[in-house]
């Protein structure tokens, strides 16, 4: 047995409980709230910002809302559900800051297809890339998608969440959430040609 | 082969596990017979799977800042607190306590009849006596016609008994007044007065 029993005790008070008590004054009720999701939140905008500094500063803000506003939330949804609201607004402002400074280059596609095709292992057999250049390759390729869809596509594939739970997060319609996550499964398709395009011959 | 009219979009959707289980029984069948999409099955898995390795592998590079709740209390008391205006205060008040007979409805029914009783009670005064009338005496006419005659009796009696009194007049004017008091008075109880009076006179002589 590797939980204590502190641990379980902890899981069975649910993050309601928390919220309740938080508002009728106990600080250490947030304290809680924060420890169970500053790690899955800090992931969460670090996979969406890919700058550490950047992260850890939208996760700060991300409780610094939650702190200021719990007072006057009403658990409609599942908290956690709004903490996800919270950081996927501040994500998408955040990359509509970036977008509007000239300073950031986007890649077009065609470069990343060549450094794909470049670091490619089948085309290259004897100077084999280390995998991890290669993930780095498909990361910026997730960087392309645009700010809604990657955010639909990170709550769905890597937050765990259902398509009717990710339409809740971002006050979408069902169908708008399938809508961005097919085109975004769909650019990645476009953006990865190289790497598939091996693999199916 | 059959021709396939499968969309791309249902694809994903089966890659994804977002078809049902009869859906995805029916597009595997398909699959067996379908070249084409058999083919985009396969790439779209090896998209997804791309993907995953990549981003599987990026996070647990960092670890999770440091003292993120010490920092977050530094930022918390550096920030100014909200300025609230007097009527921002004032309608939130008013928010409040809506809110509170909204959630109280038995305790915000009791308190609001016992303040209608209490304004009633001391601006109305609904619970003020009134004189008991007779309706009936005061509609009709002829009640009211009696009541004028029974008041000339009694002044008119009133009359011959202070002449007696201050003129010391003779008896025989009071005896012819009072006996004309009586005429008048014929059917009421005046007549039983007079009669006394008479008497009394009378027993003067």
């Amino acid at each position: 047995m590797h939980e204590s029993l502190a641990n379980i005790m902890d899981k069975m008070i649910d993050d309601e409980m928390l919220v309740a008590q938080f508002k009728s004054g106990n600080q250490k009720a947030f304290d809680e709230l924060m420890k169970r999701y500053e790690r899955k939140i800090f992931g969460y905008l670090l996979r969406s910002v890919r700058i550490y500094e950047d992260a850890e500063e939208l996760t700060l803000e991300v409780f610094f809302k939650a702190y200021r506003a719990l007072g006057s939330w009403e658990p409609k949804a599942k908290f956690s559900t709004w903490l996800y609201t919270i950081a996927s607004n501040l994500s998408i402002d955040y990359h509509r800051s970036k977008a509007r400074q000239p300073v950031y280059v986007l890649e077009d596609e065609e470069t990343i297809e060549t450094k794909l095709v470049a670091s490619d292992i089948s085309s290259n057999p004897e100077k084999q890339l280390e995998d991890k250049e290669r993930g780095e390759l498909i990361r910026e390729a997730v960087d392309e998608l645009s700010a809604k869809q990657k955010t639909v596509f990170m709550l769905a594939r890597y937050e765990g969440m259902q398509i009717k739970e990710v339409a809740e997060t971002l006050g979408m319609a069902e169908g708008t959430v399938k809508i961005h996550l097919h085109r975004a499964i769909k650019k990645l398709q476009t953006l990865l040609r190289p790497l598939w395009e091996n693999n199916e011959i | 082969m059959p021709k396939c009219n499968i969309s791309e979009g249902q694809v994903i959707d089966y890659v994804y596990g977002e078809l049902e289980q009869t859906q995805s029984s029916d597009f595997e069948n398909h699959l067996t017979t379908c070249h084409k999409c058999s083919r985009m099955v396969a790439r779209y898995s090896s998209v997804l799977r791309l993907v995953d390795d990549a981003e599987d592998e990026y996070i647990p590079q960092f670890l999770v800042p440091r003292n993120l709740e010490m920092k977050l209390y530094k930022r918390l008391a550096d920030a100014q607190p909200e300025q609230t205006s007097p009527l921002k205060r004032i309608s939130d008040y008013f928010a409040k306590l809506i809110l509170v007979m909204h959630e109280q409805k038995i305790a915000s029914l009791c308190i609001f009849s016992l303040a209608v009783i209490a304004i009633a009670f001391f601006v109305g005064n609904p619970f003020r006596y009134t004189a008991d009338l007779n309706i009936n005496q005061i509609n009709s006419a002829n009640a009211r016609i009696e009541q004028y005659r029974h008041q000339d009796i009694q002044r008119n009696l009133e009359d011959v008994l202070r002449k007696k009194h201050l003129r010391n007049t003779d008896s025989w004017d009071t005896v012819s007044h009072l006996n004309r008091v009586k005429d008048q008075a014929k059917g009421t109880d005046w007549v039983n007065i007079a009669d006394n009076h008479l008497k009394h006179v009378h027993s003067e002589f």
